[in-house]
């Protein structure tokens, strides 16, 4: 055990400062701190662009190995990567669906050709992606997909049709990774495929969803004889879940580091305003403050423990990844309740008209849906008493 | 950074368990509780013969030389089987102190302790009683500002009965002829982190404590049938026991990163072992809690094994340091000016 960073990682963290010292200023300077938790659908134009620069100073994808354009840094410049992200204060990545999890799974299951088509503008950041997963029958139930692929031997393209809906960034999107059913047959996880469809085509209807916060982050997509290539599919027809369950381990891997970094910077703005309001003085607020700190130290240690003795590409995080949704969702969704006991009466009183939320408002609305999108709660403790206590199953009805 | 343990330290680990629970059965557990003095010499021997007694002394005076990042697994496996000797207290608390103060007493007492013939306990005035100071040779004993040592007939003992039958809990006082071995700030340094030593050996057993208390209730459910089926299939019952698994694996790193502060550092470790503190002890407590109600009315008897572990769990809580001492360090940790918390302060 050895927990500190060497020199040459200490001198890495100093060129990461560097760069983002001189380069997040000017017409980006407004993007610092926007584009968090409940406010990702402020500045799309402005951080789409931002992406790019990054890309230049070769910022995108650090982790990824350096043969698919990545910037092939250990676990350790991961680690300070997105500390002193998060330090500068800069914007949520627009891109981090297409960094974070198609890219990795395109690497981990894709084909040569796949590879070449889709990573060099996910490295470039000029090529966004959403997640086709959730359907409005496929909720916690995720393998209810219906959406359907078909081969049309006549055209040569896999054609889609079906609804997904919750599609985070969708509507900025170049791309959306899909599940959907391939063998009409089936039921439940067989018979489903993995496809990467282009966004911009005639078969796609994209309809935003208003959030309680009155913003628009998700939408509804419509898939009406939508096309995607032959080689569009990721691994065989029949093997979508397999591949879909592959992602969960990247999100909850490496990607991880950087979520951490946005808490920490949403618990610094409460602690900040605890101390300026005197907030910090009602021991009951001391106590949750320090509770809230000590559990996203246990993040991030707890990250660092999984990555250091694990590697992300063989799914062995899998089994201690189980845990991580349930317990950063519901911290997450107490500190939110931790800022608005910190504002105090203040909490009530909106920025501007119309509806115009401070971060902290923003933050509490959107924590609601922690608990909530991927996986809910009660779903995460099956799961983890079920695949990691190893209790039995409970019965289900037969399948049709 | 590398936040693993080693081969040979998950080794050692796994023979110690494999010894603990072979030898320490819940049977031997009650049967200690019915005897005389409540401790157990023969295991006590058996535990000295596997150099567990010496971990922590240094190789000089006939021990193993080993840190607290060594120890900190076993530890967790003492509180696996709820060993009721007191071996993370000799080798967490009462051997690096004794190393500490050095000199004759650390000449004289080291080698014995590593060899089994001698028991050495701490008292400080943070845990008011001491435990299983009726079977001590040497007590090390904070009055004030100083530290004394003691031999057992130079103090007076009052029992203290405890929930957990496996402790033994004794009001000591000096009565004459003890020796002052360190006074002011050297005194307050070697209570400071015997304090620290001792809430890492809690939190470290309350982890193995909670993982017992876990596979217990597990089995339990997972064989009673009501309604035709396992109860462990109701969500009802595994949200209980999912909740508890959480928190024992988030509690898991805490405990880690505070036995590698301790090994390296000693001086800046307040927080971390706080941290960890907090944070097992909370673990084993919610354990307990969730692992009694699935249970059901099995869960409340005497008969049952889940009191054993519980009951060791709610005093560890509470000693070396209580919840509220180390939830107030923490806090005013991260109060104070200048307080080292965000990006770059990762392991600060």
């Amino acid at each position: 055990m050895k927990l500190s960073f060497s020199a040459e990682d200490e001198q890495f963290r100093a060129e990461v400062a560097g760069w983002l010292q001189d380069n997040l200023k000017g017409e980006f300077a407004r993007l610092r701190y926007r584009g968090g938790p409940g406010d990702e659908h402020t500045y799309p134009e402005e951080r789409k662009v931002w992406e790019q620069k990054l890309a230049e100073g070769g910022w995108t994808c650090v982790g990824w190995p350096k043969e698919y354009g990545g910037k092939g840094c250990s676990i350790e410049q991961q680690v300070i990567f997105f500390e002193e992200y998060a330090r500068a204060g800069a914007p949520g990545r627009v891109g981090h669906i297409g960094e974070g999890l198609a890219g990795p799974t395109i690497i981990a299951f894709g084909t040569e050709a796949q590879k070449q088509k889709y990573l060099p503008g996910i490295v470039a950041g000029t090529e966004l992606w959403c997640q086709g997963y959730s359907e409005p029958g496929a909720g916690s139930d995720l393998a209810n997909v219906k959406t359907k692929a078909r081969f049309d031997e006549v055209r040569g393209k896999w054609v889609l049709n079906g609804q997904k809906v919750w599609t985070s960034l969708a509507h900025e999107s170049d791309y959306c990774f899909v599940i959907a059913r391939t063998d009409p047959e089936s039921v439940a996880h067989r018979g489903l495929g993995f496809f990467l469809v282009k966004m911009d085509q005639p078969g796609i209807e994209i309809r935003p969803i208003e959030q309680i916060t009155g913003t628009s982050e998700f939408n509804e997509v419509f898939f009406d004889d939508a096309e995607c290539d032959a080689g569009d599919i990721v691994g065989a027809p029949g093997d979508g879940w397999k591949v879909a369950m592959g992602l969960l381990g990247f999100e909850r891997g490496v990607s991880t580091l950087g979520q951490q970094m946005q808490f920490q910077n949403e618990l610094d703005d409460i602690v900040a305003l605890a101390r300026e309001n005197g907030a910090a003085d009602i021991s009951d607020i001391r106590q949750r403050i320090a509770r809230a700190h000590a559990e996203l130290k246990i993040m991030r240690y707890n990250a660092m423990r999984m990555l250091s003795g694990h590697s992300v590409s063989d799914g062995s995080l899998q089994k201690e990844a189980l845990i991580y949704k349930l317990f950063w969702a519901s911290w997450h969704r107490s500190l939110g309740e931790l800022a608005m006991d910190v504002m105090g009466p203040e909490c009530e009183i909106l920025e501007g008209a119309p509806y115009e939320l401070s971060r902290l408002q923003a933050m509490y609305l959107f924590v609601r849906s922690d608990t909530i999108y991927g996986g809910t709660n009660q779903i995460q403790r099956n799961i983890i008493a079920e695949r990691g206590l190893g209790m039995p199953k409970e019965p289900r009805p037969a399948l049709k | 950074m590398d936040f693993t343990f080693t081969e040979d330290q998950l080794l050692f680990q796994e023979s110690v368990r494999d010894f603990l629970v072979n030898e320490v059965t819940p049977e031997r557990i009650r049967r200690c509780w019915e005897s005389g003095t409540g401790r157990d010499p023969e295991l006590w021997g058996q535990l000295a013969e596997l150099g567990l007694t010496g971990m922590t002394v240094p190789e000089a005076f006939g021990g193993l030389g080993m840190s607290e990042v060594d120890f900190v697994l076993l530890a967790q496996e003492c509180g696996y089987v709820a060993l009721p000797e007191p071996l993370v207290h000799t080798v967490l608390v009462a051997v690096p102190m004794l190393a500490e103060l050095g000199g004759a007493l650390a000449a004289e007492w080291l080698p014995k302790i590593a060899s089994g013939e001698a028991l050495v306990v701490v008292g400080l005035e943070e845990n008011q009683l001491v435990e299983d100071a009726h079977v001590a040779d040497l007590l090390l004993l904070q009055q004030g500002d100083s530290l004394f040592a003691a031999s057992r007939d130079q103090v007076d003992l009052r029992y203290n009965e405890s929930v957990d039958p496996s402790r033994k809990l004794y009001a000591v006082t000096v009565s004459s002829g003890a020796t002052e071995v360190a006074r002011a700030a050297d005194a307050q340094a070697l209570i400071a982190r015997a304090l620290n030593r001792g809430a890492l050996g809690s939190a470290a057993q309350a982890l193995g404590l909670a993982q017992r208390m876990v596979e217990i209730s597990v089995q339990y459910t997972s064989e009673r049938q009501q309604f035709g089926q396992a109860i462990g299939a109701f969500q009802a019952v595994k949200h209980h026991m999912a909740n508890v698994a959480v928190r024992l694996e988030y509690a898991k790193a805490p405990v880690y990163r505070a036995a590698y502060e301790l090994a390296v550092s000693g001086e800046r470790s307040g927080r971390a072992v706080s941290h960890a503190k907090l944070v097992a002890c909370e673990a084993a407590n919610l354990a307990a809690k969730n692992c009694i109600q699935v249970h059901g009315a099995m869960g409340y008897t005497w008969e049952v094994d889940l009191h054993i572990f519980m009951k060791k769990a709610w005093a560890l809580a509470n000693t070396w340091g209580d919840a509220g001492f180390h939830k107030s360090r923490v806090a005013d940790d991260i109060f104070a000016d200048n307080a080292a918390l965000g990006a770059g302060a990762t392991f600060a």
